[in-house]
C-alpha cells in the first residue's frame, strides 16, 4: 500500500551513484579502540548496513565517513580519491540524524534551501529544487511550517529532503528512525528502500535495529567490539550465521553445545548429553560443536514427528502475539528450547504442562563459532 | 471550634506575614512616586496639589541630562563588550567542554562572588598604576569585568539546550563553520545574548560603589549624581529621577517576560497542534 502512494510521485533526475571504501580503519579513544582495523567496501548504489549493538563502532565509522570523527590510522576513498582529512562540508554527503536536526528557527522549506543556500543559491533559484525534493517526501503541503509544528515522521520526512535536495554523493543514515513509533517505523522503511530504488544514490544505514537491516539492506555490516562480525546480505546473514553472536544479534536462535561422532555424505551425528541430533555438513569426529537452531524451524506436534531430529518437551511457557505463538518448551536432555509458531495453524493446545514433540530437518540448524 | 479558629488564626498570621514583607519590600519605591511630584522645594509629600516642576527641572538641568548621557554610554559601551567576550567565552567552553573549560566558566563567575567594595578597592589601586582613573576607560573596563559572568550564565544556558547534531548537519549539509555560526548556532542562542545583554545594561547603569571608587570630577554617571544630589541638598528631582529608572526598568523587564511568554505560547500551540 505504501508503494503504490510512492509509485505516483515526481521521478528526481538520475544522478551519479559513488562507492566508497574504508581502508584499516581505526579510532582509539585512549587505549579503548572505538573501531578496530576495519576495512570495508560499499560499492555504488548500494543500500549497506551498518549494524551492531551500542559500542560496537557502528556510528563512529559512521561519524568517520562523515568527517566528524578523524580517525587514528586508515583511509577512506571516494571513489579511489583519498577524503580522509576533508572537512565535513567539503565531502558532499547527505545525512540524516538520529532526532532528526532540523533548525528550529527556519521553516519547513528554508531548512531545505539551507544546504542549496550555503551553495550561494538564492531563494528563488532555489524554488524548483526545494519543491522537488518535498515532493519526493510527501511534504509540498506543509513547506510553511515550523519544525516544531511537525510530527516525528514528518521531521524525518524533512530531514531526508534536506539531506537529498543538493544531490549528495553519499547519503548517511544515523539510525533516522529511532524515535518513532514502531507502526511509523515500518512505513517509513518501505518508503526508505523505495525512495533508494529510486534514486540510485548509495545509501550507508546505521541501525542496532536487526529487523531494519533485514527489511531494507542489499548488505548487513555485523559489528561488534570495533570489529567486523560478519558480512553479506541478509538472507545469507540469517540463515547462515557463522558465529554465536551473529545468529543471537540477527532474530533468535537456540543453541545446543555437543560432541560431533561421525558421519557421512548428508551429514554428520552430535552427541547432546544423551541424545544424538542429526546435522548437516561436515565435521571431524570428537570435536565440540556449537549448534544455532531458529525458533520457527522447529515442528511442535502431540505425536512424535517422523523427523530425523525429534525430542519430547513440556510447555513450561508460553506468549501470544496475534500472528504467532512463542513457546518455551523443557526438554530435559537439550534444556529449554523456544519455538516459534503460527498461531492459525497451531496443532497442539498451548497450555503449560502440555506433554509435546519437537522436530527438526538437519539442515535447519548451522553450526556456529563460539565466541 | 477551637480548632477552627486556630486554623483561620494561623493562616492569617501566614497571610499578614506575607503581605508585611512584600509592602516592606514595594512602599519605598512607590513613596517615590508620590514624592518626585511635590509641590515643595524639598523631599516631601505633595501639600497643596500635585506638580511635575521636578521632572521639568531633570529635562531642562545640564548636570542631570549629562549625568544620563554619560550612564547611557558607559552602559551601551560596557554591554557591547561584555556580549561580545562573555558569548565567545561561553561558547569556547561548550565546544572544549573539558575538565579545565569547566573550571573556567566558574573561575568568571568570581566578579559575582567576590563582594563589590573588595573589587572596588583593588580597581581603584590598580587604575590608579593604569593611569585610567576618573575616565570613561575605566567605568567601562570595570562594568565589563562584572557583566561578564551574566553573560556567561544566560548563554550557556541556551547553548545547554543547542543539539550538537544541528552544527554537525549544517556543516554535513555544506555549511563552512563560519556559515554555521551566523545561520545556526546564533539564531538559536540569541535569547540568552539578548537576555545577557539586559542583565550587562542594567547593572552597569545602576552601579555606584566602583563610580564612588574609580571616579572623581571628570566621570558622573546617574547614581553617583543621585547620590551627591542627597547629600548636597534635598531636591525633589532625586525622586522624579528614580521614578523614572524604576519606570524604565520594569519596562525593560516586562518586555523581557512578554518576549518569554510569546515564545512559550508558540512553542505550547505547535506542541497541541501535533
Amino acid at each position: 500500500m505504501a508503494e503504490t502512494a510512492l509509485a505516483s510521485r515526481p521521478e528526481p533526475q538520475s544522478r551519479a551513484s559513488h562507492s566508497l571504501s574504508i581502508r584499516s580503519l581505526s579510532k582509539y579513544y585512549g587505549s579503548l579502540a572505538a573501531v578496530d582495523d576495519v576495512s570495508l567496501e560499499v560499492r555504488q548504489g548500494r543500500f549497506l548496513t551498518l549494524l551492531g549493538p551500542s559500542g560496537s563502532g557502528k556510528t563512529t565509522i559512521l561519524m568517520a565517513t562523515a568527517g566528524f570523527v578523524q580517525p587514528s590510522a586508515g583511509e577512506i576513498l571516494l571513489d579511489d580519491k583519498p577524503i580522509t582529512n576533508l572537512p565535513p562540508d567539503k565531502r558532499n554527503f547527505g545525512m540524516v540524524f538520529q532526532g532528526y536536526a532540523l533548525f528550529p528557527h527556519m521553516s519547513v522549506e528554508d531548512n531545505i534551501w539551507f544546504p542549496l543556500r550555503v551553495r550561494g543559491v538564492s531563494k528563488s533559484a532555489a524554488a524548483k529544487s526545494v519543491a522537488t525534493s518535498l515532493e519526493l517526501v510527501q511534504m509540498a503541503h506543509l513547506a510553511k511550517r515550523l519544525p516544531t509544528q511537525l510530527s516525528g515522521g514528518q521531521q524525518q520526512r524533512v530531514a531526508l529532503a534536506r539531506a537529498l535536495v543538493f544531490q549528495p554523493d553519499l547519503l548517511l543514515l544515523d539510525e533516522p528512525l529511532s524515535a518513532l513509533d514502531k507502526k511509523l517505523r515500518a512505513d517509513l522503511q518501505w518508503e526508505l528502500k523505495s525512495l533508494h530504488a529510486r534514486l540510485g544514490t548509495t545509501f550507508i544505514y546505521v541501525t542496532h535495529d536487526q529487523e531494519e537491516a533485514l527489511s531494507m539492506s542489499d548488505e548487513i555490516v555485523i559489528l561488534r567490539d570495533g570489529k567486523i562480525e560478519q558480512q553479506g546480505d541478509p538472507v545469507a546473514l540469517y540463515e547462515r550465521p557463522a558465529t554465536r553472536f551473529v545468529a543471537d544479534f540477527l532474530g533468535k536462535s537456540n543453541f545446543i553445545r555437543g560432541q560431533s561422532a561421525g558421519g557421512d555424505a548428508q551429514g554428520f551425528r552430535v552427541k547432546a548429553g544423551e541424545v544424538t541430533l542429526h546435522q548437516a555438513g561436515s565435521q571431524a569426529a570428537d570435536q565440540p560443536v556449537l549448534i544455532a537452531l531458529r525458533p520457527e524451524k522447529l515442528s511442535v506436534t502431540r505425536a512424535r514427528p517422523d523427523l530425523p531430529n525429534a525430542i519430547p518437551g513440556r510447555i513450561a511457557a508460553f506468549n501470544y502475539y496475534g500472528s504467532t505463538f512463542h513457546l518455551q518448551v523443557e526438554t530435559g536432555a537439550l534444556g529449554d528450547l523456544i519455538v516459534t509458531v503460527p498461531a492459525w495453524k497451531c496443532e497442539i493446545d498451548p497450555a503449560i504442562g502440555n506433554e509435546v514433540w519437537l522436530g527438526w530437518e538437519p539442515d535447519a540448524s548451522v553450526v556456529v563459532r563460539d565466541n | 471550634m477551637k480548632g477552627d479558629f486556630r486554623e483561620k488564626f494561623g493562616r492569617g498570621l501566614v497571610l499578614g506575614g506575607a503581605w508585611t514583607v512584600l509592602a516592606f519590600l514595594i512602599l519605598p519605591m512607590v513613596v517615590i512616586f508620590p514624592v518626585s511630584v511635590t509641590d515643595q522645594y524639598y523631599l516631601s509629600m505633595p501639600k497643596d496639589g500635585i506638580s511635575l516642576a521636578h521632572y521639568a527641572a531633570f529635562f531642562t538641568n545640564e548636570i542631570w541630562l549629562s549625568a544620563t548621557a554619560q550612564s547611557v554610554i558607559i552602559a551601551t559601551c560596557s554591554t557591547i563588550f561584555a556580549v561580545i567576550l562573555g558569548s565567545l567565552c561561553a561558547i569556547g567552553c561548550w565546544r572544549l567542554s573539558t575538565g579545565l573549560s569547566e573550571s573556567v566558566r566558574t573561575f568568571m563567575l568570581i566578579p559575582i562572588i567576590v563582594p563589590t567594595i573588595v573589587q572596588a578597592l583593588a580597581m581603584y589601586r590598580f587604575w590608579i598604576d593604569l593611569g585610567i582613573i576618573d575616565t570613561y576607560v575605566g567605568v567601562i573596563l570595570a562594568h565589563t569585568l562584572v557583566a561578564i559572568p551574566y553573560v556567561i550564565i544566560t548563554v550557556s544556558a541556551s547553548l545547554a539546550n543547542f543539539d550538537l547534531r544541528q552544527e554537525q548537519a549544517a556543516r554535513s549539509l555544506g555549511a563552512s563553520m563560519p556559515q554555521t555560526i551566523r545561520w545556526v548556532i546564533v539564531p538559536s542562542i540569541l535569547p540568552g545574548v539578548l537576555s545577557g545583554a539586559l542583565f550587562a545594561f542594567t547593572i552597569s547603569f545602576d552601579e555606584i560603589v566602583m563610580v564612588l571608587f574609580i571616579t572623581s570630577r571628570a566621570i558622573y554617571t546617574l547614581p553617583k549624581r543621585i547620590w551627591n544630589g542627597i547629600e548636597d541638598h534635598l531636591d525633589p528631582t532625586i525622586a522624579a529621577v528614580a521614578t523614572m529608572l524604576i519606570a524604565v526598568t520594569l519596562a525593560l523587564l516586562l518586555l523581557d517576560l512578554w518576549t518569554r511568554h510569546r515564545r512559550q505560547q508558540r512553542l505550547r500551540a505547535a506542541a497541541a497542534e501535533e
